[in-house]
């Protein structure tokens, strides 16, 4: 009751964004490290050059520190974001499958790791870019086809939906509520017509 | 019903008058039409807020032959006028001006007297708004001079503003 109304049923981004960083990634180490036991992780102990996993928000500390040098995910290159692209471009009515957090992710990596990526990060923002627009297009495009009983999600990432989500709650939440006015009371007649006799059959019934 | 007992719109739908015409003589309630003392009279027409109506209609009279105290003609938001200019373009309807709180009313309406061509005619409406709704609320940064915004009701002004608003954040996020 407290907190501000869209803080109370939808995330912020900038939350989904916390959650996303508990994500491992492959580091690349340049020093060692003892490990650490922490409550939620535990991040296993670091040896120069040997590839270790550990959550995003490990890694980019380490990162900033110059400690290790991050192994970008198999997704976060051109080749496979241009394939994805194509695929969007290809299957107007689908959406292409990615990480539930790629926007996340390669948000943080652009950001904090831009040299270890794998392609010139300016590229690699605009075909992220690229494929954000056409997504947010086709997931518009299905806003015309909202009912009252059901929506399909396939594809999209937590962030997207989270977009969505207070929109096509409210559309569905108050289309239900319409539409369970003809299902309760058993329409039976006509509607249109004669009032008083709606009014009387409609007594009847509660009786 | 869906409403919520301390939802101020819902209380301000709830008080929205309607039509309605007196089954039988009552005496005594002569000041709802403006004459105290008096009795009111059957057939009288008279507007009463939609709480009171509801009551009314639904409780039967025990004495005559199960006949309610008060029947409801079908009041103008719901007449066919209204029907037909939604029906020939929904996103054009001054839903506003017609009642703050139409989807309410309707919902409130079709709960007492059910019509499912009315509930299937505003379903569509609603569809079709909303999603106009959602691309105004889309590019929500520039100055938005359309008349549109000035005719949603005041479900649809909620709705819009979480639209916009949750835009607004992933847009903040996007940014920095």
């Amino acid at each position: 009751m407290v907190l501000p109304s869209h803080l109370q049923h939808n995330l912020m981004p900038s939350e989904i964004n916390f959650v996303a960083e508990n994500e491992l990634i492959t580091i690349l180490p340049r020093y060692s490290m003892n490990k650490i036991e922490l409550i939620g992780h535990k991040i296993p102990a670091l040896r120069a050059m040997r590839r270790e996993k550990v959550p995003i928000w490990v890694a980019v500390i380490l990162k900033s520190q110059d400690k290790c040098s991050i192994v970008p995910p198999k997704w976060l290159n051109l080749a496979y974001l241009k394939d994805k692209y194509e695929e969007e471009i290809r299957k107007p009515q689908v959406f292409s499958e990615l990480p539930w957090n790629w926007l996340e992710i390669s948000k943080v990596l652009l950001a904090k790791a831009a040299d270890d990526l794998s392609d010139p990060s300016h590229q690699l923002r605009s075909v992220l870019q690229d494929l954000r627009e056409i997504r947010l297009v086709k997931s518009h495009k299905g806003l015309r086809e909202l009912n009252e009983s059901n929506i399909q999600l396939n594809g999209l990432s937590l962030l997207e939906i989270n977009e969505l989500r207070p929109f096509v709650l409210t559309v569905m939440n108050k289309l239900r509520q319409l539409h369970d006015t003809t299902t309760t009371r058993g329409a039976v007649e006509a509607g249109e017509g004669d009032d008083m006799d709606d009014e009387d059959n409609y007594d009847d019934e509660d009786d | 019903m869906s409403g919520n007992y301390y939802d101020l719109d819902d209380i301000l739908a709830d008080g929205e008058k309607i039509p309605c015409r007196f089954n039988i003589t009552v005496p005594g309630l002569g000041y709802l039409e403006g004459n105290p003392g008096k009795a009111i009279n059957k057939d009288s027409k008279i507007e009463l807020p939609l709480w009171l109506a509801e009551i009314l209609a639904v409780c039967v009279n025990l004495d005559e032959s199960g006949s309610s105290f008060i029947d409801l003609p079908e009041p103008e938001f719901l007449g066919t006028k209204v029907k037909n200019a939604i029906k020939t373009s929904p996103t054009s309807v001054d839903l506003h001006k017609l009642l703050p709180n139409y989807y309410r009313l309707v919902e409130k309406w079709c709960t007492m007297v059910p019509e499912p061509e009315l509930i299937d005619i505003v379903m569509t409406m609603l569809k079709e708004r909303s999603f106009e709704i959602s691309n105004f609320a889309g590019n929500a940064n520039k100055q938005i001079n359309n008349e549109f915004i000035y005719t949603l009701d005041e479900f649809e002004k909620q709705l819009f503003k979480m639209t916009s608003e949750s835009n607004k954040h992933m847009r903040k996020w996007l940014r920095d």
